[in-house]
C-alpha cells in the first residue's frame, strides 16, 4: 500500500500534505508518528473524568495535528467536537465523540496497514 | 263780523298762485262761477266758462263739460261738497269743490293727475331702478357665491375622484402584492416540503437500514444536501424579511477585490464543472485592489447572479465574469467598479425582465420548469446594490442569453503597495484574449517586470526560440491553459523540447487545475496562477521564482540570509506538531528551541540573556499555561526585550481569537496548518 492509498483509506488530502511537507519521506515519518500521539488517549481519559477543559484542549490538539497532516475526515469530526466542548459539556459532544472515535480508528487502521506493508512493524 | 285777510296770504296758503310750481292749484269762486281769486292759467271771468273752455281746447264733448258744470252748480246750490274727475285728452284732473264756511264762496282745488302721476311715476321709476340695481347687485353677489361654491364643490368632487382612483390603484396593488405573497407562500411551502420530505423519508430509510452503512451513508448525503438546500431557502426568506422591515445594514470593511474574485471563482467552479459549462473570468484596468465594502454582501450579489447564470445556462454554453475599474465621479477617494456576468443561456422574456427585481417573482412556465430557490435572490441583490449606492441593469433576450451589469462607487482603501516589486525580468504572456494580455502586461510593468505578449502557442514558441538565440531568454513564461490550436500544456512541451533552458513556465487558468496538474507537471510546467490576474495575484504567484536558478519551485523555499541563525523559541505542547514545525522551519536555518508549554516558554525566555531570542512562535492551547497567558507574562517582564515579536499559531482562525491574541500583546497570528511561507513572511516582517 502506498502513502497515497493510505490517505485515500483515511480520507485525507494527500496533495495538500505533500504540497506543504514537500517530500513523501517526511509525510510518512509524521504519519507514523501520529500513532504515538497521546492526544486521543488524553481525550478519552478526560471525558471519562468529566474534565471538559482538558477534553477541549485534547480535541483541539487532535484537530491541529490533523490540519498539519491533512487528515481531513478526522479533522472535521474533531473540529466539531472542539466547538461542542469549547464552553464546557454540551449534549452533542457525546455523538461527536463517537464520530471522532470512529474516524480515529479508521485513521489508525489505515496507518497500521501502511506500516505492515512497509515492514516497519 | 268780518275777518279781513290779505289776498296774498290766502293765495299762498291755498297754493293759489302757480309760481311755486306746485301741481295743485285752487280757485275761489262765487256761486255764479265768477272768480274771487284765480290762479294759474285761468284767465276767464267765470270758472264755469273755464271748464267749458278747457274741454273745448282739448276737443272734448261739450256735453260732458255741461254735465260737470251742472253737477257743480247743483252741489254749490245745496252747499254740498263736489268731487269729480275731469278727463280731457290724456289729462285727468281731480276737482274738489268745498263751500267755504260762513261765506258764499267756494274753494275749488284742482289736482292734475298727470303731474302727480309723473312725479309718482318718477319716484316709481327711481325706485324701480333702485330695485333693479339692488336686485342686480344681490343677484351678482349670489352668482359669485354660487360660482365659488360650485368651483369648490367641483374641486372637492375632483379630489374625491382622484382619491378614489388612488384608493382603487392602491387596492389593486395591495391585492397584487398579496396575491404575489400568497403565491410565493404556496410555492415556498411546496419548495420547503420537498427537501423536508426528503429529510424525513431518508431518515426513515436510514433507521430501517441501521446495519447497512453504505445505505446510511447514502441517506445521510441526501439529508445533508436537502438540509443545505432548505437552509438556502430560509436564508433568503430571512434576508427578505430583514429588507422589508428595513433592518438590513452594510458592514463596511476593507475588502480585497482579488480575494473576493478568487473566492467567488472557487465557490462557483464546482457547479460550473458539474454542468460542463465554459467559464471565463476577465479582469482589467484595476488601479485600486483594496476598497471599502461589505464583502459578505458583495459576495452575495455575485453568487446570486452567478448561480442564476449557471442554473439557466444549458450544458456546454458559456458564462463570462468580468470586472474593471474606472475613475469615479464621486471624487479621488472613490473608484468605480464595473461587474458584469454574461451567459449564453436561455435568457428571459421581456415581461419577466421588467419585474425580475420585484419581490416574490420568478418565471413560471414550461421553459423554467424545475425552478429552484425562492425567487427572492434578485430582489435581495437589487436591494443590496441600492444600499451600496450602485446600479444594476439587466439585458436579456430569450434563447440568446442574459447579461447583468453592476456599477458601484466604492471608497478606495489606502494600502501601501511599496513592497510589491519583482526583479527586472523579461517575461512572456500568452493568452488568446488580447485585453487580458495588455492588462497583465500593464500590471507586470507596475511591479517592475517588462513583458511581451502573444495570442497563440505557435507564435509563443517562435518568440521563445528567437530570444534564446539572441541570448536574451525570457525569465518567466505565463501560458493560458485553453489556447486556440496548440493548448498551454502542449506549448510548454514544445518550449521544453526546443530549448533546454529551465525557464519557469506557469499556467494561468480560471479552472480548477487539480485534474490537469499531473499532465501539466510532466509537460514541464512549474506552477499555476489562478485567474483573475490582479496585480497582487501576479506578484504573489511570481514571487517564489525570484531567487530561482532552477525551475523547481519545490526547492524554492526562500533561504533568506537575514533569518539564518536567528534564535526562535517555539511553544507547542504536541510532539508531532513540534516535529512538523521543526522540520519545516529547519529549511530557514533557524536556531529553533522548543518549549513544551506556556510556562516553560516564559521561563526559558526570562532565563536567557537580553536579546538572545529574536522571536517567539506561540501555540495557544497548551496545558499548564496557555499561549495567551504566556504572552501577557512575557510582556509584563521587566526586560529590555520584553517587546520581542510573538507570533500566535493556532488551529482557530476565528476573528475573535485573532483579536484575543492581539489583546494579549502578540504581534501577529498565523493559522494552522503551518504554512512555511506565511511564517517566513511574518518572521521577516518582525525581525527586521
Amino acid at each position: 500500500m502506498s502513502l497515497q492509498s493510505c490517505y485515500r483509506e483515511l480520507e485525507g488530502d494527500y496533495n495538500d500534505v505533500i504540497g506543504r511537507l514537500r517530500t513523501e519521506r517526511l509525510v510518512q515519518k509524521f504519519v507514523f508518528k501520529f500513532l504515538d500521539d497521546p492526544s486521543f488517549d488524553l481525550l478519552c481519559r478526560s471525558l471519562e473524568a468529566k474534565d471538559y477543559d482538558e477534553a477541549f484542549r485534547a480535541s483541539h490538539t487532535i484537530k491541529g495535528v490533523c490540519q498539519n497532516l491533512s487528515f481531513n475526515k478526522l479533522f472535521q469530526s474533531s473540529n466539531q467536537l472542539t466547538e461542542a466542548l469549547r464552553s464546557g459539556w454540551t449534549p452533542e459532544a457525546e455523538g461527536l465523540f463517537a464520530q471522532v472515535t470512529a474516524d480515529y480508528n479508521q485513521t489508525v487502521t489505515a496507518i497500521k496497514a501502511l506500516q505492515v506493508e512497509n515492514g516497519v512493524v | 263780523m268780518a275777518a279781513v285777510l290779505p289776498v296774498d296770504y290766502i293765495s299762498q296758503t291755498l297754493s293759489l298762485n302757480e309760481s311755486d310750481n306746485s301741481f295743485v292749484y285752487s280757485h275761489i269762486i262765487r256761486l255764479d262761477g265768477s272768480f274771487v281769486i284765480r290762479t294759474g292759467d285761468a284767465y276767464r271771468d267765470s270758472y264755469f266758462d273755464r271748464i267749458q273752455g278747457l274741454f273745448e281746447d282739448f276737443g272734448e264733448d261739450k256735453k260732458i263739460a255741461q254735465q260737470h258744470i251742472s253737477d257743480l252748480q247743483a252741489a254749490m246750490a245745496s252747499h254740498q261738497v263736489y268731487s269729480s274727475v275731469f278727463e280731457f285728452g290724456d289729462e285727468r284732473r281731480h276737482v274738489y269743490c268745498t263751500p267755504l264756511a260762513y261765506s258764499e264762496w267756494y274753494l275749488v282745488t284742482v289736482m292734475p293727475y298727470n303731474s302727480l302721476n309723473q312725479s309718482v311715476n318718477r319716484l316709481n321709476r327711481e325706485w324701480g331702478y333702485m330695485t333693479f340695481f339692488s336686485c342686480g347687485v344681490v343677484l351678482l353677489a349670489l352668482l359669485l357665491i354660487f360660482a365659488r361654491y360650485f368651483r369648490l364643490t367641483w374641486q372637492q368632487i375632483n379630489d374625491l375622484e382622484a382619491a378614489k382612483e388612488e384608493a382603487i390603484l392602491a387596492k389593486e396593488e395591495a391585492v397584487h402584492a398579496n396575491k404575489a405573497k400568497s403565491e410565493f407562500l404556496s410555492n415556498m411551502s411546496h419548495d420547503i416540503r420537498t427537501p423536508m420530505n426528503a429529510i424525513v423519508g431518508m431518515t426513515a430509510i436510514a433507521i430501517a437500514n441501521l446495519d447497512n452503512p453504505q445505505q446510511i451513508q447514502n441517506c445521510l448525503k441526501k439529508i445533508s444536501l436537502s438540509g443545505k438546500h432548505l437552509l438556502g431557502l430560509i436564508n433568503d426568506v430571512l434576508d427578505m424579511s430583514k429588507i422589508e422591515s428595513g433592518k438590513m445594514s452594510l458592514n463596511m470593511d476593507l475588502v480585497s477585490l482579488r480575494e473576493v474574485m478568487d473566492g467567488i471563482v472557487s465557490i462557483i467552479q464546482p457547479q460550473i464543472k458539474m454542468k460542463k459549462q465554459q467559464f471565463d473570468v476577465f479582469i482589467h484596468d484595476i488601479s485600486a485592489e483594496n476598497v471599502c465594502c461589505d464583502s459578505v454582501r458583495l459576495n452575495q450579489i455575485l453568487l446570486n447572479i452567478l448561480s442564476n447564470a449557471v442554473k439557466f445556462t444549458p450544458e456546454g454554453e458559456s458564462i463570462h465574469l468580468s470586472l474593471f475599474e474606472e475613475l469615479s465621479p464621486k471624487g479621488n477617494h472613490f473608484i468605480r467598479i464595473h461587474l458584469s456576468v454574461k451567459d449564453t443561456g436561455i435568457g428571459m422574456s421581456e415581461e419577466f425582465k421588467n419585474k425580475i427585481f420585484d419581490s416574490f417573482s420568478r418565471e413560471d412556465n414550461t421553459r423554467v420548469h424545475k425552478t429552484e430557490g425562492t425567487g427572492l435572490g434578485m430582489t435581495i441583490t437589487k436591494y443590496i446594490v441600492d444600499a451600496m449606492g450602485g446600479t444594476i441593469e439587466v439585458e436579456s433576450s430569450q434563447g440568446e442569453g442574459t447579461e447583468f451589469r453592476i456599477i458601484l462607487d466604492l471608497e478606495k482603501a489606502e494600502i501601501l503597495e511599496e513592497d510589491m516589486v519583482l526583479p527586472q525580468w523579461n517575461m512572456l504572456v500568452v493568452d488568446d484574449d488580447e485585453q487580458l494580455c495588455s492588462s497583465a502586461v500593464a500590471s507586470l510593468k507596475s511591479i517592475g517586470v517588462k513583458a511581451d505578449w502573444t495570442l497563440d502557442g505557435e507564435t509563443a514558441v517562435q518568440m521563445v526560440e528567437e530570444h534564446h538565440k539572441k541570448h536574451n531568454d525570457y525569465q518567466v513564461i505565463l501560458l493560458d491553459w485553453k489556447l486556440p490550436g496548440m493548448d498551454g500544456i502542449q506549448t510548454a512541451k514544445e518550449i521544453r523540447q526546443k530549448i533546454h533552458h529551465d525557464v519557469p513556465i506557469l499556467l494561468i487558468s480560471a479552472y480548477d487545475w487539480s485534474e490537469i496538474e499531473e499532465e501539466a507537471r510532466s509537460a514541464g510546467i512549474n506552477g499555476f496562477i489562478a485567474k483573475p490576474l490582479f496585480k497582487s495575484t501576479l506578484f504573489y504567484g511570481l514571487k517564489p521564482y525570484t531567487d530561482l536558478t532552477s525551475g523547481q519551485p519545490e526547492h524554492a523555499a526562500q533561504t533568506r540570509t537575514d533569518l539564518k541563525g536567528r534564535h526562535i523559541l517555539l511553544a507547542e505542547d504536541n510532539d508531532l506538531n513540534w516535529e512538523i514545525a521543526n522540520e519545516l522551519l529547519s529549511e530557514l536555518n533557524l536556531n529553533l528551541e522548543w518549549a513544551e508549554n506556556g510556562k516553560i516558554c516564559v521561563d526559558k525566555f526570562s532565563q536567557s540573556s537580553v536579546g538572545f531570542y529574536d522571536a517567539i512562535i506561540m501555540d495557544l492551547r497548551m496545558p499548564v499555561m496557555t499561549g495567551y497567558e504566556a504572552a501577557v507574562a512575557i510582556r509584563n517582564l521587566k526586560r529590555a526585550d520584553a517587546d520581542i515579536p510573538i507570533i500566535a499559531m493556532t488551529a482557530d482562525a476565528f476573528a475573535e481569537d485573532i483579536q484575543h491574541c492581539l489583546d494579549c500583546g502578540m504581534n501577529a497570528h498565523a493559522a494552522k496548518p503551518i504554512d512555511i511561507r506565511e511564517i517566513t513572511r511574518l518572521l521577516e516582517k518582525f525581525c527586521n
